[in-house]
Formats: structure tokens, sequence, C-alpha cells
């Protein structure tokens, strides 16, 4: 096996190995918010966190699947694990990038879901009697 | 709370305008409007001065409290699906002594205001 093989290959599993784990943790912890924004609804939370979970898989495993191609022949194990150090350092940051998205979309439903109960902004002016029409 | 009667002034076409506008908003508390001034308006509040009424908009509850001019304003964005965040942040102690401003000068004004084409609620 040449040496450029090699890195493809390892840049490859550590890729993959990376997006499993992040997705992993995304769909354990991301579960007790779901259920609280749709009110202990538990079978609609598991539906959108695994849906949601779908989504990030798609987006990630696609750009590590694009960004595979390294545009030039690695010689010597040292710049091997150069090239494989740099394209592993992008797809963490791109990992990094849809994992505070996904917060970002989590802590969005919730306050939209917490908004519906919450009390008015101001206090009454007054108080008046009030007939039925 | 679950409805909120907000007393407008029929006469101007901005308040027609936001009549209309309102209509096509998701409600979290049910809005029914009622022009001012009208038998419908007396038979409801009957305590109620509707001489005031029609300097700035009145917003009463189904509990009868009663919210007049910036406050009424802030309990119409609160009772809409899309604008009851912005119903809290303008009502911080920060923005709410500007929001008092902006809404007495579009009450005052709000008969010139629809005369411009673009709020005439026709």
């Amino acid at each position: 096996m040449t040496i450029d093989i090699a890195t493809y290959l390892l840049y490859l599993a550590i890729s993959i190995g990376l997006t499993i784990w992040v997705a992993h943790t995304l769909h354990k912890n991301g579960r007790v918010f779901l259920v609280d924004v749709f009110h202990g609804n538990e079978a609609l939370a598991d539906s959108v966190n695994h849906l949601l979970v779908v989504g990030f898989y798609l987006i990630n495993l696609g750009y590590v699947s694009l960004a595979l191609k390294l545009g030039y022949t690695v010689a010597t194990a040292k710049e091997g694990i150069e090239a494989l150090s740099s394209k592993v350092g992008m797809v963490l940051v791109v990992l990094g990038a849809m994992h505070f998205f996904n917060l970002y979309v989590f802590s969005r439903m919730r306050r939209r879901a917490t908004t519906r109960f919450q009390p008015p902004p101001v206090a009454p002016d007054a108080f008046t009697a009030v007939r039925e029409a | 709370m679950t409805s909120l009667t907000v007393l407008y002034d029929p006469d101007c076409g901005l308040c027609r305008r936001v009549h209309a506008w309102l209509g096509e908003q998701g409600q979290l508390v049910q809005l029914n409007l009622i022009p001012i001034k009208t038998d419908e308006a007396r038979h409801r509040f009957p305590h109620l001065d509707h001489e005031v009424t029609s300097k700035d908009l009145t917003v009463i509850s189904d509990q009868g409290e009663v919210y007049f001019g910036p406050k009424a304003w802030l309990m119409v964005l609160w009772a809409l699906v899309g604008y009851r965040e912005w119903s809290y942040r303008l009502a911080a102690p920060e923005l709410l002594p500007t929001v008092r401003r902006v809404v007495s000068l579009i009450s005052q004004h709000r008969y010139q205001i629809g005369r411009v084409s673009v709020f005439r609620g026709e």
C-alpha cells in the first residue's frame, strides 16, 4: 500500500469515526431538550431527533467525501501526516460549526415553545367591568 | 387570560390597515377588534371612560385589565405568535421610554399617516 492510499484510508476512518461520535452525542443529549420542547410528547421528540441526526450525517459525510481528494501526491510519511492533519482539521471545524448550529436550532425551538406560557410584558393601567357580548 | 379586546379608531386609515394586518397574523391570545365609541364598546365596558379611548389605542383583557397607549400596543404584539418575543424586548426598561415616544407620536399623527397611500386601509 502506497503512502497516498494509506493517507486516504486513514482520513476516511478518522473523519467517519468523528462524525459518528458527534452525531451520537447530539442524538443522546438532544433528546432531553426535544422532549421538553414538545411538552413531554416523547414519540414526536424521538422522531424529530432522528430526522435531525440523519440531516447531520448527510451533510457531514457529504463534506468528508467531497474533501477527500488531495490534489497532489504524497511521497513521504511526513507529508502524509501533514496532509491528513489539514484534512481532518477541516472536518473538525465543519463538524464543530454544524454542532453549534444544531444547538442553536434546539435552543430556538425551546424558546419558542416556552414563550407560549409567558405572562404579559407590562402591568395593566386600570381595571374595568366586562360584560359578555 | 384567553382573549383581548382591542378598541380601535375606524376613522383612521392606519388603524384600518393594522386591523387587516392583525387578521393575517397567528394569535396566541384571541384578539377581538371593536370600533371605539360604538354601542358594542359601551355595552361591553359600561364603566370605561370612552372619551379617552379616542386618544390612543385601548386593549382590555377578558379579566377586565385595561392597557392604554404604549402598553396596549405591547399587549397586541404579545398576543401574536411572531411578535411575542418582541413584546418583551420592547417592554425592557431601556427601550420602553422610546416605545412611549414613538407610539404617542404615531397616535397623535394617525390621521396624517393614514392619508399616505401605503397605509390606507381600503
